[in-house]
């Protein structure tokens, strides 16, 4: 995953997009005493991270049953950091395969032809691949394809990344709202 | 996994039918004709000339054969002015031939040129193209082929074609014509040797397919690189590729969270056909056409 650190001034030199500082990770959530031990792990984690971490967070629980850890901060390498030892933690707690996916936000100006604005675009990271894929959403369940291809085309030989579009799947409703 | 065939891609299955009769009935064809006049022991040279001459004949109406095959039929100005508008900027611009000017009536997407000389050429597409791109995209597309005729790209071909079949035609029925005396006497020590060339004809012919293939896909980079260099905008035609091969209705719509379950889709990898159907393919895949349009714009920025 650290090869991202890399890559993304690739994105903003090829394809103007830039990090928004903003990443989060996601895994399924269970019952049992395992479980809970590791969330408390994973709060005091949390709790502690100033200084070492220059990152604020957020968690939250998604209708799927998803909880996501949403970090976000000035500098990628320390949001890549922090998401990797959430993953270390779950994985020494023997629960690595309800891992799903890390996200990282990036934004763009949209070009005049496509309906101007800022347009929020992602890379998500499968742990159940071990590779990235480009999500771009577009309004209401439609994602832009086009913009998916220029995001492979771009970075596909710098990181691990998905070649078969078919298991580009989309994550609707990302919870990466601004936290500061 | 969840691929439903488009409707497009059904009527698609006519194309390829028709261009698969018309390859198949020239092979036969030649064949034929070929191994009735070693039969009557014509020699080798004589046969190279006669399959060259064939071949050559065969250029000479590929432009009505290729018509025949796709189903395309020439227009006038009066029929699609937008069109003839289009491809007359570009050729003004470029100081190229203005070349025929044909529609093919189908949903699909698509785009061909063909032509023995820049000056008679004639460049396709479908109804599906013109409907599914915008001004910009199509205009690449027609960069694109008027690139291939002015690369003379099916002079070159059927040239490396032509060479290749002699070779193969000499080595098929040189063994009837030249090494035995014609037909009739055979012994042992002539079957082997007979086996032997028949085997090295299937080699040549084998490896002379494939570098085929390697120069058709070679012939594509060049064409995307000039007709980019035609329009200036090579990420036009980079997404004009990607809507013409479909890729991007296969892009899933479901949520990552909902198919997280089956686990088979992501444990076992995808078995990937794309090294064979490259090696096969007249075209290289999309995906490494675009990354090169990709380059070639940010490199123009």
């Amino acid at each position: 995953m650290f090869s991202l650190s890399s890559a993304y001034i690739t994105l903003d030199v090829k394809l103007g997009l830039k990090v928004t500082g903003r990443g989060a990770l996601t895994f399924k959530r269970v019952s049992g005493t395992f479980f809970y031990e590791m969330e408390q792990d994973i709060r005091q984690f949390l709790d502690n991270l100033q200084p070492e971490f220059d990152l604020a967070w957020r968690i939250t629980t998604d209708s799927y049953g998803y909880m996501w850890i949403i970090f976000e901060g000035k500098r990628i390498e320390d949001v890549l950091a922090g998401l990797t030892t959430i993953s270390d933690i779950i994985e020494e707690k023997g629960f690595s395969d309800k891992l799903l996916a890390a996200v990282f936000e990036f934004s763009s100006v949209r070009e005049e032809g496509r309906g101007g604005g800022v347009s929020q675009q992602y890379l998500i990271y499968n742990y159940k691949r071990n590779n990235f894929y480009p999500f771009v959403p577009l309004g209401q369940k439609t994602t832009d394809a086009e913009q998916q291809m220029k995001i492979m085309a771009t970075v596909a030989e710098e990181i691990p990344f998905e070649r078969d579009m078919t298991l580009w799947y989309p994550l609707w409703d990302l919870p990466l709202r601004s936290l500061v | 996994m969840f691929a439903k065939k488009q409707p497009w891609q059904k009527r698609d299955a006519g194309l390829t039918l028709r261009m698969i009769i018309s390859f198949a009935v020239l092979s036969v064809l030649y064949i034929v004709f070929l191994s009735v006049l070693a039969y009557v022991g014509v020699g080798a040279i004589a046969i190279a000339v006669i399959a060259g001459i064939l071949i050559l004949a065969q250029w000479y109406f590929s432009d009505k054969i290729v018509l025949w095959s796709t189903g395309a039929k020439i227009v006038s100005r009066e029929q699609f002015p937008e069109l003839h508008d289009l491809v007359e900027r570009i050729v003004a611009r470029n100081n190229l031939s203005k070349p025929r000017i044909a529609v093919i009536n189908m949903r699909m997407p698509n785009a061909f040129a063909t032509g023995k000389t820049p000056k008679s050429s004639i460049v396709a597409v479908t109804i599906g193209l013109m409907d599914q791109l915008d001004q910009e995209e199509l205009e690449g597309v027609i960069a694109h082929e008027l690139a291939h005729i002015k690369n003379r790209d099916v002079l070159v071909l059927t040239l490396a074609s032509l060479f290749s079949m002699i070779a193969w035609y000499m080595m098929r029925f040189g063994m009837y014509g030249g090494m035995f005396g014609g037909y009739g006497r055979r012994d042992n020590q002539g079957g082997a040797a007979m086996l032997l060339i028949l085997l090295i004809a299937i080699v040549t012919w084998i490896v002379s397919f494939l570098i085929i293939r390697a120069i058709s896909r070679y012939r594509e980079y060049v064409a995307d690189r000039d007709g980019a260099l035609i329009t200036g905008k090579p990420s036009k035609l980079a997404s004009a590729l990607l809507k013409i091969s479909g890729t991007m209705k296969r892009i899933p719509t479901r949520d990552l969270r909902e198919v997280e379950g089956m686990n088979a889709f992501f444990i076992i990898p995808a078995i990937s056909g794309d090294a064979l159907t490259n090696l096969f393919s007249t075209h290289p895949p999309v995906a490494q056409r675009v990354k090169k349009l990709m380059e070639m714009e940010a490199a123009m920025s």
